[in-house]
């Protein structure tokens, strides 16, 4: 091979490498949905759907677009992902494994509680001047995942309090508060 | 006879694998006081509730650009985090007793007996069931804690790796998920207790 076809190959390479790296760090959220639902045989219900169901996420489809309601998240940067009345048996350890191993490379592990009946996540990761944080609640009924973008004023609070600020934010998430 | 660009880049990789060999040997150093819980992870599936709190280097590293100078309590934080190189809680609760066994416990205090560590026998807890404290010391330099609380259906192990003393642990208590052990002000006598 010679240098200049060495060289273009190592050029297609590196943009391929980074491509991947945008990509696994864009779809993180899709693929920790798509974990759930292959894991437990569940399926997710989209935010729309809920809306207009007039479900307890009926107020998030305007946040997302970055309502007056948003009091921690950053405007516009909630995702959200809902499974209700599904159920969630499954071994809640080899689940933990599995999400660590696949989100190990984009984000950190700060806060994981598991119960009986129910298992809290919490991973985070540096996005430029501001902080992504993932949450992944599943119960033995229903399970939610939300990722948010933080500032660094909120962020402090979460690291402060991660169950105060971790409920509050899935409050702002999902709660419908009749506004 | 090498050419000058040929020396250059000898002398340049020698100073690169160098620079490599000393940060590897800071890194090791570092890690000494950051204790394997891995063993502990099984009781999760027996626990009633399991809590794991990992603030790594790179998360600790992100604690001290958010906290803010303006504000006391956060500048307190702030301080009380710089140096820090992680810290990691795990904590589990039981239904019933006898769910975690004596090899679980002494998984982590075999570990506690490594060099360097000393165990204060003068710090006391508000909590039931026994509470036991460690400190890595590197000279005289503190490098890291250990928090080991056991009690019938509860088992609790702080590790903080890095510069910190007691009395900065009482502070962190509540905050980062580190747990509220009721640790009493320390005493300033040590003694090994080993």
């Amino acid at each position: 091979m010679s240098t200049h076809h060495f060289k273009q190959v190592a050029v297609v390479l590196l943009i391929f490498s980074f491509a991947s790296v945008v990509q696994a760090r864009g779809d993180d959220f899709n693929s920790v949905v798509k974990m759930i639902e292959q894991f437990y045989g569940v399926k997710h219900e989209g935010v729309p759907f809920l809306a207009r169901a007039g479900m307890k996420a009926g107020r998030t489809a305007a946040r997302i677009k970055g309502g007056t309601a948003r009091q921690i998240a950053e405007a516009g940067s909630i995702k959200l992902a809902v499974f209700e009345d599904q159920d969630f048996n499954g071994e809640f350890l080899k689940f933990r494994s599995t999400l660590n191993a696949a989100l190990s490379e984009t984000w950190l592990p700060f806060v994981q509680v598991l119960g009986a009946n129910e298992q809290n996540y919490i991973f985070t990761r540096e996005n430029n001047d501001k902080y992504n944080v993932l949450f992944i609640s599943i119960e033995e009924r229903e399970a939610t995942v939300i990722q948010v973008t933080l500032s660094p004023k909120n962020f402090a609070r979460l690291l402060k309090d991660p169950e105060g600020t971790g409920k509050a934010i899935a409050e702002e998430a999902t709660i419908n508060d009749q506004e | 006879m090498k050419s000058v660009f040929q020396t250059k880049l000898g002398a340049l990789i020698a100073a690169i694998a160098t620079l490599l060999i000393a940060s590897a040997a800071v890194a090791a150093q570092a890690q000494d006081s950051k204790l394997q819980l891995g063993s502990l992870d099984h009781l999760a599936a027996k626990a009633s509730e399991s809590v794991d709190v990992n603030l790594d280097g790179r998360l600790m590293q992100l604690a001290s650009k958010v906290f803010s100078d303006q504000d006391a309590d956060e500048r307190e934080i702030k301080k009380l985090v710089a140096g820090l190189k992680g810290i990691y809680v795990k904590s589990f609760e039981f239904e019933n007793d006898g769910q975690y066994t004596a090899a679980d416990v002494e998984a982590i205090r075999a570990q506690l007996r490594g060099p360097g560590w000393t165990r204060l026998v003068n710090v006391t807890s508000k909590k039931e069931g026994t509470v036991e404290v460690y400190l890595l010391m590197n000279g005289d330099q503190i490098g890291g804690l250990a928090v080991l609380a056991a009690e019938d259906r509860e088992l609790t192990v702080v590790n903080i790796v890095g510069p910190v003393d007691l009395e900065k642990l009482a502070k962190l208590e509540g905050q980062f998920g580190v747990p509220d052990l009721g640790i009493e002000a320390p005493k300033t006598k040590k003694n090994d207790d080993k």
